[in-house]
């Protein structure tokens, strides 16, 4: 074999893997207990040998010291995905919400953090996997803040501060957010030409990704295609709870119907 | 004790000195040097060049030769070395441990090539010096036209030789 090195974070998916699970933007936090439940129904019934969470699993994550507290709502959620890890091979990479997610929270559920992004070599294709957020080129306040609070000194100076204290900071942010959210603001989707470069650059011919709350199925040329999660909220009418399934078959849109 | 030194002298583009980080790197360094003393990369090429990626040579001759090479070497990527910008690593195989004679320079910040997890999938690619002068040359060979030969992507359409390795 010649030497090379990877354009960007690969995985090579072990030949025994015949079902492989995607998803995103669950934004699990203690107000939604019907997203929980439908995230529990999901993980105890799923015949995926390995789960993709590709980001946003959380609404929001504060450090992984959250788990120190055996009663936290983070560590109750961390324990249906430890429970799952021992069944199934599981990944997470981070998405805006829950970016502070440590090596902690890899441990505790027995998950492998990917980066983002990473190509799924999966039975000859390759599969670019992202969070979604990166692509979002047109919010530009958002990736001023993305490239800061990526930087080690920033999550330093975060993660020094008490638990309580940034959890009453992460409120905060979350109100302006909604507040923004319900002004009508427009947010931006993935900006198609950086998605061709991001997938000519990892040779890649689809791109999966959450994010945007938007799933679909784009093509952005004639042989690469860009493929969008949808979120979970199962308090919604219709309920949103949706995975995209691989199998050799293809690749499909599965609705989580919890019974 | 001063840290070795590299030139690389490459046909038509310039000259690229490298330091390499004997102390955080002892294995690559040793390798390396050991290439560089017996001549190995003399009449090899950069066959491998992805702008915005890294420039990676020193396994084959003009015309897509692949040169043999010694026993590979145990992979540092644990030293703390970053692969950052004008950085110098070790490519290897999949296999963490299959590094050999070639390397490539960074030609940009490749956090995702750092060791994270002692795994397969996180050992990364071990840094093991640094261009300490002749960054516009990389910088000309990063920007060649690339294309494909035989079973080889980004491959320059005109030979990017390094005519010599010197140890100084």
């Amino acid at each position: 074999m010649t030497p090379t090195v990877p354009r960007c974070e690969e995985l090579a998916a072990p030949s025994h893997w015949r079902t492989v699970d995607l998803l995103s933007d669950l934004h699990l936090q203690a107000s939604e207990p019907g997203t929980v439940a439908a995230w529990r129904h999901y993980l105890q019934t799923t015949p995926a040998d390995a789960l993709f969470i590709l980001g946003d699993l959380f609404e929001v994550w504060v450090g992984d010291d959250a788990l120190d507290d055996p009663g936290s709502f983070e560590s109750r959620a961390c324990a249906l995905l430890q429970a799952a890890s021992r069944q199934r091979a599981l990944f997470f990479l981070h998405g805006n919400r829950d970016f502070l997610i440590g090596p902690g929270f890899a441990r505790r559920t027995g998950a492998t953090l990917l980066q983002d992004p990473t190509v799924l070599v999966w039975q000859g294709q390759r599969l670019l996997l992202s969070h979604g957020d990166a692509l979002c080129l047109q919010d530009v306040d958002y990736q001023r803040f993305r490239v800061q609070a990526r930087s080690a000194q920033w999550q330093e100076h975060f993660l020094a501060q008490p638990l309580e204290q940034r959890r009453t900071q992460a409120r905060g942010i979350r109100a302006e957010s909604e507040a923004r959210k319900q002004s009508g603001a427009v947010y931006a989707d993935v900006d198609g030409p950086a998605a061709i470069a991001w997938l000519q650059a990892a040779d890649a011919s689809t791109l999966i990704h959450g994010h945007t709350h938007r799933p679909a199925e784009h093509t952005l040329a004639p042989h690469l295609r860009r493929v969008v999660l949808s979120d979970w909220d199962a308090a919604a009418h219709p309920p949103r709870a949706d995975v995209l399934r691989l199998t050799p078959q293809g690749l499909e849109r599965v609705a989580i119907v919890p019974t | 004790m001063s840290n070795p030194q590299v030139e690389l002298h490459i046909t038509g583009y310039g000259v690229i000195t490298l330091e390499l980080d004997a102390e955080k790197a002892p294995k690559s360094t040793e390798n390396f040097l050991s290439y560089v003393n017996k001549g190995h990369y003399n009449n090899t090429i950069f066959h491998r060049v992805i702008p915005g990626f890294m420039v990676q040579g020193g396994g084959f001759e003009p015309g897509m030769n692949q040169k043999g090479t010694d026993a590979p070497i145990e992979n540092e990527a644990k030293n703390g070395l970053k692969n950052a910008n004008y950085t110098v690593a070790m490519a290897r195989t999949s296999d963490p441990h299959s590094a050999t004679a070639q390397f490539f320079i960074n030609v940009a910040d490749n956090g995702f090539l750092n060791h994270t997890a002692p795994t397969a999938q996180g050992w990364g690619y071990a840094v093991f010096g640094k261009v300490v002068a002749g960054t516009e040359v990389v910088d000309k060979i990063k920007a060649v036209k690339t294309g494909r030969k035989g079973f080889h992507d980004d491959v320059p359409k005109d030979d990017v030789v390094i005519e010599k390795a010197v140890a100084l």
